[in-house]
């Protein structure tokens, strides 16, 4: 099931810090298969996550998230994560979540209001996210026609298929 | 409007025809696609998952993809025979013609090694390091499996422009390889993202005393920099090289006088100190001075940064008629089957072995936790690319990343120390 940018969500806030490889998110080397991996994702950092993240949770990132080798985040999805925001992430990472349609947000300031644990309102429709502790909020940039259709579509490779199914039957 | 050369690069493959500027979102015509290990994902399983009820239905242009099965050859496992062997049949059933099957190596050297990417192309692989053939002035974009399958289904990708960082490095080639210090120390000091997202442009009056070996392991390295682009001036170092291993046309992508840089940075490599990436980041930098002393079981050199020629080289220079320390293990992975026949022809495979070296199969395993293992509280002093928590294996390893003569010295003395004390660094 893919993620739909028209949907506000709110939920739990995990924080971490700067440049979180993608190595902790996808250890992919050591723990092959996704049921092991749901174990093990963010570990390097924070050992309980794996075992206390639960879906509707979303995660809050420093400068620099998904830095490292190209790897999908699809784990994070797996255990639950409705929507990452960073204050910036790597440009790898980024493509690759757009292209595996996880919502992923670059949000400078998103660190300065909201704490560890804290409720998050992530409203990309209204292209605003909020602290409803604080009241503070950061507002989210909108992405390029292209990559709302890449994610309406469910992905790019989905994208892809809709692309090549149209054009064959136009030919 | 004068242009960088990211600008002029996005702008000669814009498929709209338009020249763009930083910032803008294009679609872009692809020269070549690097496919390795994970062909079978693009290839297969996201296509089956995308809806293509029999995999991919074809690939865009069969001469312009380039299948290397690296990471996976030899295999390691019963899973990788399998997913190899499921990666030939998709090859032969779509028609691909060049793969490069039954020869270990790192993809992005086996592409240099065979003149499969040229100066002014632009050419995308589903590795992050794809960004090091901008060492040859071609357009290296690293990509995902999914954005591969877009990519082999049509020759062309989004992407957005991006801005352009000028990195100017002055001074004289010393006596043993300096990339690697180079990046580290900019990583360092500006920090591990500073050309996030950014087109570095290398400039300076090093550049054309660097050889290609050394601007492979500065571009390939620009991801750890967050960089998209890595892109070196076409000269005559760039000519000579592919020459003489391609007849293909080409045409290199050179910036405009007045093009406008977001950000210029500048370097005087004479005045560097020896560097150090100690655990478990890319820009946690110091001085060699501060961690001598050190203990280390394992040194390594390799990987798409720093396992060519001019890196076992300088180990087989310090290690010449001496041994490696007792209790150290000393691996060595040439980049390629054509690096590693070039340093027995040069008889450094023997001299490294005499010394008491381990030589392994060439290949990405080095890098990752495949080959050289770590236990739990070792130390590694490696030429790697990443030092991340958990990357030899053991979560309560340290790896410290470094220069190949750091590297060599450090196996040599079994702590690490400043190279000079073992070497006459000139």
């Amino acid at each position: 099931m893919h993620a739909n940018l028209q949907t506000a969500v709110r939920g739990r806030v995990w924080k971490f810090g700067d440049s979180i490889e993608t190595d902790a998110i996808n250890p992919y080397y050591r723990y092959p298969t996704m049921e092991e991996l749901k174990l093990h994702t963010m570990e390097a950092y924070r050992p309980e996550f794996p075992k206390e993240v639960k879906p509707g949770d979303i995660l809050v990132a420093g400068r620099n998230f998904g830095c490292g080798s190209s790897r999908p985040g699809l784990v994070l999805r797996e255990v639950g994560i409705v929507a990452i925001i960073a204050e910036s992430v790597a440009r790898l990472f980024l493509r690759n979540s757009i292209a595996r349609a996880i919502p992923i947000f670059m949000a400078p300031g998103i660190t300065g209001i909201v704490e560890d644990g804290q409720l998050l309102e992530v409203d990309y429709p209204n292209r605003i996210v909020r602290s409803p502790a604080s009241g503070a909020s950061v507002e989210l940039r909108a992405f390029p026609p292209l990559i709302e259709e890449i994610f309406a579509a469910g992905g790019l490779p989905e994208y892809a298929f809709q692309r090549y199914t149209r054009e064959v039957r136009g030919s | 409007m004068p242009q960088t050369i990211a600008e002029k690069l996005f702008s000669r493959h814009n498929l709209a025809g338009t020249q763009v500027a930083a910032g803008d979102i294009l679609e872009a015509r692809i020269d070549g696609a690097m496919v390795h290990y994970h062909a079978n994902e693009p290839m297969h399983d996201l296509a089956l998952q995308a809806g293509f009820k029999d995999g991919l239905p074809r690939v865009w242009d069969r001469d312009r993809v380039f299948v290397l099965l690296d990471h996976h050859q030899p295999t390691l496992s019963q899973k990788q025979a399998d997913e190899n062997a499921l990666v030939r049949r998709e090859v032969d059933r779509l028609g691909i013609r060049c793969f490069h099957d039954s020869e270990p190596g790192i993809a992005h050297q086996m592409m240099a090694d065979y003149g499969l990417m040229r100066p002014g192309e632009l050419v995308v692989g589903n590795d992050s390091h794809t960004i090091s053939y901008g060492a040859v002035n071609c357009g290296g974009i690293g990509i995902t499996r999914a954005d591969m399958l877009y990519v082999l289904l049509f020759g062309e990708l989004w992407f957005q422009v991006p801005q352009s960082i000028k990195i100017v490095l002055n001074g004289r080639q010393p006596n043993y390889p300096i990339a690697k210090d180079i990046v580290l120390y900019l990583a360092g000091k500006y920090g591990d993202d500073f050309a996030g997202n950014m087109s570095i442009e290398y400039a300076g009056s090093l550049v054309p005393q660097l050889s290609v070996d050394s601007r492979m392991c500065l571009s390939a390295h620009g991801v750890e920099i967050g960089a998209k682009l890595a892109m070196f001036p076409f000269d005559e170092t760039t000519e000579r090289f592919i020459a003489s291993r391609t007849q293909a046309p080409y045409e290199p992508v050179i910036a405009d006088p007045g093009a406008v840089y977001e950000k210029e940075i500048a370097l005087d490599v004479d005045q560097m100190p020896f560097v150090v990436a100690k655990p478990h980041q890319f820009g946690n930098v110091s001085p060699v001075a501060e961690v001598a002393g050190s203990p280390i079981q394992q040194a390594i050199i390799g990987s798409c940064a720093n396992g060519r020629f001019e890196d076992i080289e300088i180990a087989a220079r310090v290690l010449k008629g001496r041994k490696v320390a007792r209790g150290v293990r000393f691996i060595l992975s040439p980049a390629s089957q054509q690096v590693y026949l070039q340093c027995v022809k040069a008889g450094l495979v023997e001299s490294l072995l005499e010394s008491g070296a381990q030589v392994v199969t060439p290949g990405c395993g080095v890098c990752q936790p495949k080959v050289g293992f770590l236990s739990d509280g070792e130390s590694c002093i490696t030429s790697t690319t990443r030092n991340f928590k958990g990357r030899k294996g053991s979560m309560k390893a340290d790896i410290y990343l470094a220069g190949p003569l750091t590297v060599a010295a450090a196996a040599l003395a079994g702590k690490i120390v400043d190279p000079r004390e073992v070497f006459d660094a000139r």
